[in-house]
């Protein structure tokens, strides 16, 4: 495929660049004792796109003869010509960048293949029992597995040609918790890139059971948080979500041009200058980050990316196409999902330095105020850096000392005002997004994380 | 693009494969989507595509066990089929796997146009090209962020081993524009317009791009709003973030049969005030998902689902319908790369008596609310977040607009206790839905 892809690409007229990609998910779901889902899926093409005077043009197609990839080629190029006319700002090229022409195998010493499909859907069946048990209040469970493995080829006229492999497995668990009419949740996820053991080596499927049932449980009988402004400390977990969800967005290289507050905000100080955050094609700071991606979908050999730097912005997301308009390096981050998405500006594992504060200590400063841990049900960040996400599990502070839990409760403010009120950065540092999937048009599978972090935002909930 | 015989005999081909691989019962779907699709960024032309694929979903059933797999490469199709089997050998029997017995399916009209085919990238980069000259004849300070035009044509076949071979094209236009308005420091919310049609003479962006941009103009200059306990009116799309996910969550038979849904045992009882009724019709003439046979073959139907205010039926598929012993209402959702689930296809709140002027007219102190942007919980029914383009009414009439301000509530509780649905309705993507007026709902300025 590699040779093929080159011949083409060295024949072609233009700018082009050629993505295969053949991938096999399986995903084993169970819901109440009940299997929901068995099932595997097999999906291949190719992915081609063209530069035609200052237009990009896409065309996907199946047929992996030469004769259907030229075709999908003049395809993806005829497309970007009809809109040439019309386009205003024409693409004047794009930035130079270092092209990969290296070969990424799978990193794990646990592949998933050789856990056979019995053993799977026998460990989500058990945990799925193991949830059901887990009292009278409990009404309905669900537990799935999921995997996604990826091969690629990426080759572009100017130079690139990659070859890729990733896996990433995810693990599911969910409860649903009733009394007196009302119906409480809780829930765990945890993914990573590469094998089984490094899979539940975060977190074993038995801890996510009892976490899930306790949270659906414990939240039926828990007060809704008072609203208001307050101290929080932010457990990695959520720290990942503010990161990628609040302010990562923002600095997407596209999101910016549209109108994103970060706009003017370049070199200017944007966070306390306790904040370094990062978004890294590695594993930095732990192993089996979901985001890694040592290449992305134009070829370009990732960089870690500063994006802020002790509270100033220094760096936004680049493709090589944003790249050439603001005259810098690209980092790479263009990534599409499926041969059929042609790339777009997407974070890969997107966290915050962790500094020097332990966490009993982080606890014991608060006086009055929330520790706040995971992403619970829902969440929303404007381009304007303007959030709300819901938390899996709220608890009080009173006195330096954890307390207990409040149902419901959100956070929400501006995740800029939130950055710049920090005032205690954890020595600590985990990976923890969960099984989490961004959406912007297509679906990428990242990683965001951090230290726990001390904060001011609003805590919100049910009035 | 295929012919329906060649998708049709790609169909048998498969149902035999999954047999001969050991299959008692076989269900194969089918699905072949053509898509050109023009994107604009920052009110200028961006990417312009085209693709094609098929994709086969084959479910295989081995003594009431069950398998899945679907492939879109040719050559993998064989070994797609043994994997379904292989997946259905390993997993728990269920007495519910069972294939309904075809029924007779009537062909819908109007979804499918013979010119969709004649309609080419040019064509589709030129509305791309009418939105973005509109939205700049409306006034220079709207910037349309994003926007898009597409077209689709699909061909969907089923076929099982108990004899069931259907098959039906449609052709859809969807496009959509996303608007901000700039004015000096000031910048507003994110408005977003989408509309679909099935015939290429009725695609018309301008309302979209019209839409879009008023509401973007309109939010600038919001101020600090105020903190209350009132009444809130919200728009269609605000009903369908607060309240639609919840209502299509609670009458879906899979969450009623698994016990996540409070609906479940309350058939025949008031869940919502008289004022609401809520009808999907798979057949409606212009509906966006307008199909006659649903994802297992099943004839799509109108259902009738909360009845002034009563909840009158569930939504189910094949497998729900025999495990709750009620009637399949045709309702399996989803593509040939998944397996079947339930879902509504064109759902609707009905229209009520009074104008959404007179709501609002009604009104001496509340909020609008266009846009939800927060969490809406469908098992607990807990609501909180941002409304987004929102105004404060102030006897009777749109004061100004605010920003910042959060509202919160309980679904379940604000179904009953709404009290005004608009005579107005509009789209929604798939949806229809009117203005409504909720109560008591608490509003905090930020």
């Amino acid at each position: 495929m590699q040779e093929l892809l080159q011949r083409i690409a060295a024949r072609a007229d233009g700018w082009i660049e050629l993505r295969f990609q053949s991938r096999s998910t399986k995903q084993i779901a169970v819901r109440n004792g009940e299997l929901e889902e068995s099932s595997s899926k097999r999906i291949q093409g190719i992915g081609v796109r063209a530069l035609v005077d200052g237009v990009f043009g896409f065309a996907a197609t199946t047929d992996l003869t030469e004769t259907g990839i030229l075709r999908a080629m003049e395809s993806a190029q005829g497309a970007a010509k009809t809109s040439a006319k019309a386009k205003k700002n024409r693409i004047e090229g794009l930035a130079k960048a270092t092209l990969s022409t290296g070969s990424y195998p799978l990193q794990t010493s646990d592949p998933l293949d050789a856990h056979p499909l019995e053993e799977k859907l026998a460990l989500v069946m058990r945990i799925d029992e193991m949830i059901r048990n887990g009292g009278d209040a409990i009404v309905s469970s669900n537990v799935s597995y999921a995997e996604i493995q990826d091969e690629k080829v990426i080759v572009t006229s100017d130079g690139a040609c990659a070859h890729l492999f990733s896996a990433i497995p995810e693990f599911r668990t969910m409860a649903v918790a009733q009394k007196n009419g009302e119906q409480c949740f809780g829930n765990s996820s945890i993914s990573t890139q590469g094998g089984w053991a490094e899979l539940f080596g975060i977190r074993s499927p038995e801890e996510m059971a009892e976490y899930t049932i306790q949270m659906a449980i414990e939240q039926l009988t828990a007060p809704h948080p008072p609203g208001g402004t307050t101290t929080v400390v932010l457990d990695p977990g959520l720290v990942g979500v503010l990161s990628h969800e609040a302010i990562g967005h923002t600095v997407e290289a596209d999101i910016v041009l549209g109108g994103a507050i970060t706009l003017e905000k370049m070199d200017k100080e944007v966070a306390s200058e306790l904040v370094t955050m990062i978004d890294s094609p590695t594993s930095d700071h732990g192993t089996g980050a979901t985001g890694t991606l040592p290449v992305d979908d134009e070829g370009v050999q990732g960089r870690k990316t500063t994006l802020i730097d002790h509270g100033v912005l220094r760096s936004y997301l680049h493709n090589r196409e944003t790249a050439a308009h603001f005259g810098v390096e690209p980092t790479g981050n263009a990534r599409a999902f499926e041969y059929t998405d042609a790339p777009i500006i997407r974070m890969r594992n997107t966290y915050i330095e962790p500094g020097d504060t332990s966490f009993e200590d982080m606890i014991a400063g608060v006086e009055d105020g929330f520790y706040c841990v995971g992403l619970g049900f829902g969440g929303q960040a404007d381009s304007n850096a303007e959030f709300m996400f819901g938390v899996r599990e709220a608890r009080r502070i009173k006195n330096g000392k954890i307390g207990e839990l409040v149902r419901g409760a959100n956070i929400s403010g501006n995740a800029f005002d939130v950055l710049k009120s920090v005032d205690a950065v954890g020595n600590d540092f985990q990976w923890d997004l969960g099984a989490g999937t961004c959406g912007k048009g297509q679906a990428a599978k990242v990683d965001a994380g951090g230290p726990h972090l001390r904060c001011k935002a609003t805590i919100g909930g049910r009035q | 693009m295929g012919n329906s015989s060649e998708l049709r005999d790609r169909c048998q081909q498969a149902l035999e494969l999954t047999k001969k691989h050991g299959a008692d019962e076989v269900e194969i779907f089918a699905q072949t989507a053509q898509t050109i699709t023009v994107d604009a960024e920052n009110n200028d032309l961006h990417t312009t595509s085209s693709q094609q694929e098929t994709m086969i979903g084959i479910r295989a059933f081995v003594n009431q066990q069950v398998g899945f797999a679907c492939t879109n490469v040719d050559e993998d199709l064989e070994t797609a089929c043994a994997d379904a089997v292989q997946l259905a050998k390993a997993s728990p029997r269920d007495e519910h796997n069972v294939l309904d017995a075809p029924q007779p399916v009537q062909p819908v009209d109007e979804i499918f146009d013979a010119k969709a085919a004649d309609f080419t990238a040019a064509d589709a980069v030129a509305q791309a090209i009418r939105i973005l000259e509109i939205a700049e004849s409306i006034d220079q300070r709207v910037i349309i962020g994003n926007a898009s035009v597409s077209s689709n044509l699909i061909e969907r076949c089923i076929a099982n081993s108990r004899g069931l071979d259907l098959f039906e094209s449609s052709s859809l236009f969807t496009y959509f524009a996303l608007a901000t308005a700039k004015d000096g420091e000031q910048v507003s919310n994110m408005a977003f317009k989408f509309d679909a049609t099935h015939f290429v003479d009725q695609i018309d962006v301008e309302p979209v791009v019209r839409g879009a941009s008023a509401d973007a103009l309109g939010s600038l200059g919001a101020g600090k709003g105020e903190s209350f306990v009132g009444p809130v009116i919200l728009t269609p799309e605000a009903v369908g973030s607060i309240l639609g996910g919840l209502i299509t969550f609670q009458l879906n038979g899979k969450n009623a049969l698994r016990g996540s849904s409070r609906w479940g045992k309350e058939l025949g009882n008031a869940v919502a005030a008289p004022l609401i009724t809520v009808i999907d019709d798979g057949r409606l003439a212009g509906g966006v998902s307008t199909s006659a046979f649903d994802r297992e073959g099943t004839p799509r139907a109108r259902t009738v689902l909360i009845e002034n205010g009563v909840a009158k039926s569930l939504m189910h598929n094949a497998y729900t319908a025999r495990a709750m012993g009620a009637a399949n209402t045709g309702h399996a959702s989803g593509s040939a790369r998944s397996i079947p689930g339930i879902g509504p296809s064109n759902a609707s709140i009905a229209p009520g008596q009074t104008s959404k002027d007179e709501l609002i007219g009604e009104i001496e102190h509340g909020l609008l609310v266009s846009r939800f942007s927060g969490s809406a919980n469908p098992i607990s029914g807990d609501f909180s977040g941002v409304a987004k383009a929102a105004y404060l009414i102030k006897n009777g009439k749109l004061e100004r607009p605010v920003t910042g301000t959060l509202i919160a509530g309980n679904a379940f509780e604000a179904l009953q206790s709404l009290s005004g649905v608009s005579s107005e309705t509009e789209r929604v993507f798939t949806t229809t839905l009117p203005y409504i007026r909720l109560e008591d709902i608490s509003i905090t300025a930020e």
